[in-house]
C-alpha cells in the first residue's frame, strides 16, 4: 500500500462528492439529535426556575394563602 | 434469587432514580460510542482496501447499513417499550417509546440519504423502487406517523399510549410490508442490483462494519437517555427532585449545573 | 348474555348509522364527486393518448379510490363523539368491538359501495379492456373494506386530537401499502393476461385476519384515544 497523503485521501478514488456528503450528513443528523433535547431541557428548567421564582414572590406577598 | 430483580427494576423505575441512573451511564456510552465510531471510521475509511468493482464509493457502507440495522432495531426497542408501557402502564417505558422515535427517524433518513448517495454514483440514479429502499422508506413514514400521533395530543401520557398502539400495529406491519414489497418487484421486474452479497465481503470490511454497528448502538444509549433524562424533567416538573435541580442544589452528579 | 339482544343491538346499531347517513344524502355524494373529478384530471395531465391511460388505468383508480376513503374516514366517528354517543356506546353492555364492527360496516356500505358502483365507469374513462373490469371491481370488493376496517383503527386513535386529516394519512400509508400492491397487482397480473387469482387470495386471506382483529383493535384503541 502507498503511504498516506491526505489529497489521495479526501479525493476517495474519484467518489469525494458522495463518500464526504454522506459523512457529513450522518454527523450532522446525529448532532442535531443529539443537542436538541439538552436546549430543549435548558429551556424546561429555565421556565421552571421563573416558575419557581414567581411563586416565591407570590407567597411574600400574602403568607396565608397557598 | 428471583426476588431481586423485579424489586430492582421496580427502584430503578421511579423517575429520580432513573434520572440519577441515566446520567450515570449516559457519558460512557457517548465516550464508547465516539471512540468506537474513530476507530471504525479509521478502519473504514483509511485501513480498508478500495473495493475491486466499487473504487472508494462503497465506503459509504460503513456508515449505511450500521444506520440501517439501526433504524430496525430502534424500532424492536420502541415496539417492546410500548407493549410495556400500554400492558403494565409505567411512565418510564412510555418515555422510552416516545424518545426512541425521532432517534429511529433520524438513522432512518441517514440510511435513506446516504443510500441514494451510494446509489448515485454505482446505478446512476438517486433513487431506485427497489424493494430494500422502499421498505426503508415505508419505516421512516411509520415513524413520522408515531411521532405525529404522540405530538396531536394534548395530555401527553395520553398521547404516548396511542402512539405505542400504533407502534405496536406497525411492528406487525413491518413484515407485511417486506413481503408485500419483494413480490410487487418481483410483479414489475425492478432493478434489482444486489452489489454487496454477504459471502463477498472481506474480513477488513467487515471488522469496521460491526465496530461502527456497536458505536450507533452506544449513541442511541447515549442519546436516549439524555432525552429521557430531558423529558422526565418536563413530565415530573412539579415534583421536589426536579425543582432541586432546578434551583442547582441537587443530590446529581455535577455535570449538571455545566449544561 | 343470550343470542337474540345482541343480533338485535347489532341490527340496532346498523339501522341507527345507515339513517343517520341516509339524512346526510350529500354527504355520500362527495367521495363519488371526488373520485370523479380526479380520474377526468388524469387525462388533462398526462394527454389523451389510449395506450398510456390504459396502463395506467388500475393504478390510478385504485389510488383514487383510496383517497376518496381517506377523506371520508376522519367523519367516521366525528359526530359520535361530540354529541356523546360514543360514550354511551363504551358503556352499554354489549362487546364493543362487535358495535364498532356494525359502525366500519355501516361506513363501508355509505362511501366504499357507492365508488365500488362507480368503478368500472372511471375505469372506462381511462380505457382500461373490458375483461379486466371484474377483476378490478373483485380488488376493490376485498380491498375497500380492509382500509376501512384499517383505517377505523387509526381514526379511533386519533379519536382525542381536534385536527386529524393529514396526521390520518400520514399513519394509513404505511398500512395501505399492502393493500394497494395487492389490489394493483391483481389488476395490472390481469391486463397482462397472467394469473391474477393469487393476489386476490392475499387480499382475501388479510380481509379474514383484518375482520377478526381489526374491531378488537378498534375498540382498544378507542378505549386509549377517550381515555376511559
Amino acid at each position: 500500500m502507498s503511504p498516506f497523503s491526505w489529497d489521495h485521501f479526501l479525493a476517495m478514488g474519484g467518489y469525494a462528492a458522495y463518500v464526504w456528503p454522506a459523512y457529513a450528513v450522518f454527523f450532522i443528523v446525529l448532532v442535531a439529535d443529539y443537542v436538541s433535547p439538552a436546549l430543549r431541557r435548558r429551556r424546561n428548567l429555565r421556565e421552571l426556575r421563573g416558575r419557581i421564582a414567581r411563586q416565591a414572590v407570590r407567597q411574600q406577598r400574602n403568607p396565608t394563602s397557598p | 434469587m428471583s426476588n431481586w430483580i423485579p424489586l430492582w427494576v421496580h427502584k430503578l423505575s421511579s423517575p429520580p432514580n432513573f434520572y440519577r441512573f441515566a446520567g450515570v451511564v449516559r457519558p460512557w456510552a457517548l465516550g464508547l460510542a465516539l471512540l468506537l465510531g474513530a476507530v471504525a471510521l479509521y478502519g473504514g475509511l483509511v485501513l480498508a482496501p478500495a473495493d475491486y468493482q466499487q473504487g472508494d464509493a462503497y465506503r459509504i457502507i460503513f456508515i449505511h447499513v450500521p444506520c440501517a440495522w439501526m433504524g430496525l432495531f430502534v424500532y424492536g426497542v420502541m415496539a417492546i417499550a410500548s407493549f410495556i408501557s400500554l400492558v403494565w402502564r409505567i411512565k418510564l417505558a412510555e418515555v422510552v417509546a416516545m424518545e426512541s422515535a425521532p432517534i429511529g427517524a433520524a438513522f432512518t433518513f441517514i440510511t435513506l440519504v446516504t443510500g441514494s448517495l451510494w446509489g448515485k454514483p454505482m446505478w446512476g440514479t438517486w433513487w431506485t423502487w427497489d424493494a430494500r429502499l422502499t421498505s426503508e422508506l415505508v419505516l421512516l413514514f411509520l415513524y413520522l406517523g408515531v411521532i405525529g400521533l404522540y405530538h396531536s395530543f394534548e395530555d401527553r401520557r395520553q398521547g404516548a399510549r396511542a402512539a405505542a398502539f400504533l407502534a405496536i400495529i406497525g411492528i406487525i406491519n413491518v413484515p407485511i410490508v417486506h413481503f408485500s414489497v419483494n413480490w410487487w418487484n418481483t410483479l414489475h421486474q425492478g432493478s434489482t442490483v444486489r452489489i454487496l452479497g454477504p459471502s463477498r465481503i472481506s474480513g477488513d470490511m467487515l471488522w469496521p462494519l460491526l465496530t461502527m454497528m456497536f458505536a450507533t448502538k452506544f449513541y442511541y444509549l447515549a442519546s436516549l437517555f439524555g432525552r429521557v433524562r430531558t423529558d422526565l424533567l418536563a413530565m415530573e416538573s412539579g415534583k421536589d427532585w426536579v425543582r432541586q435541580i432546578a434551583q442547582g442544589r441537587a443530590a446529581v452528579p455535577e455535570q449538571e449545573a455545566r449544561r | 348474555m343470550s343470542h337474540p339482544p345482541l343480533a338485535a343491538a347489532c341490527a340496532a346499531m346498523l339501522r341507527r348509522d345507515l339513517t343517520l347517513a341516509w339524512r346526510r344524502r350529500g354527504d355520500i355524494v362527495m367521495p363519488v364527486l371526488y373520485a370523479l373529478i380526479v380520474i377526468t384530471l388524469f387525462p388533462f395531465a398526462l394527454g389523451p393518448e389510449e395506450a398510456l391511460l390504459q396502463r395506467i388505468a388500475g393504478g390510478a383508480v385504485l389510488v383514487t379510490m383510496l383517497l376518496a376513503m381517506l377523506l371520508a374516514l376522519d367523519a367516521m366517528f366525528r359526530s359520535d363523539i361530540e354529541d356523546g354517543s360514543l360514550e354511551q356506546l363504551m358503556l352499554s353492555p354489549q362487546p364493543l368491538a362487535l358495535m364498532l364492527g356494525m359502525k366500519i360496516l355501516a361506513h363501508w356500505i355509505t362511501t366504499a359501495l357507492p365508488l365500488i358502483v362507480i368503478a368500472p365507469l372511471l375505469a372506462g374513462m381511462l380505457h382500461l379492456p373490458t375483461p379486466v373490469m371484474p377483476v378490478l371491481v373483485y380488488a376493490l370488493l376485498l380491498a375497500t373494506p380492509l382500509l376501512s376496517l384499517l383505517g377505523a383503527v387509526l381514526v379511533a386513535l386519533t379519536a382525542g386530537t381536534r385536527r386529524s386529516g393529514m396526521l390520518l394519512a400520514l399513519m394509513l400509508l404505511p398500512l395501505c401499502v399492502p393493500v394497494v400492491i395487492f389490489a394493483a397487482g391483481a389488476v395490472a397480473a390481469a391486463q397482462q393476461g397472467l394469473p391474477w387469482l393469487a393476489p386476490i387470495a392475499w387480499l382475501g386471506a388479510a380481509l379474514v385476519m383484518a375482520l377478526v382483529l381489526a374491531p378488537l383493535a378498534c375498540a382498544a384503541a378507542l378505549r386509549i384515544a377517550l381515555d376511559a
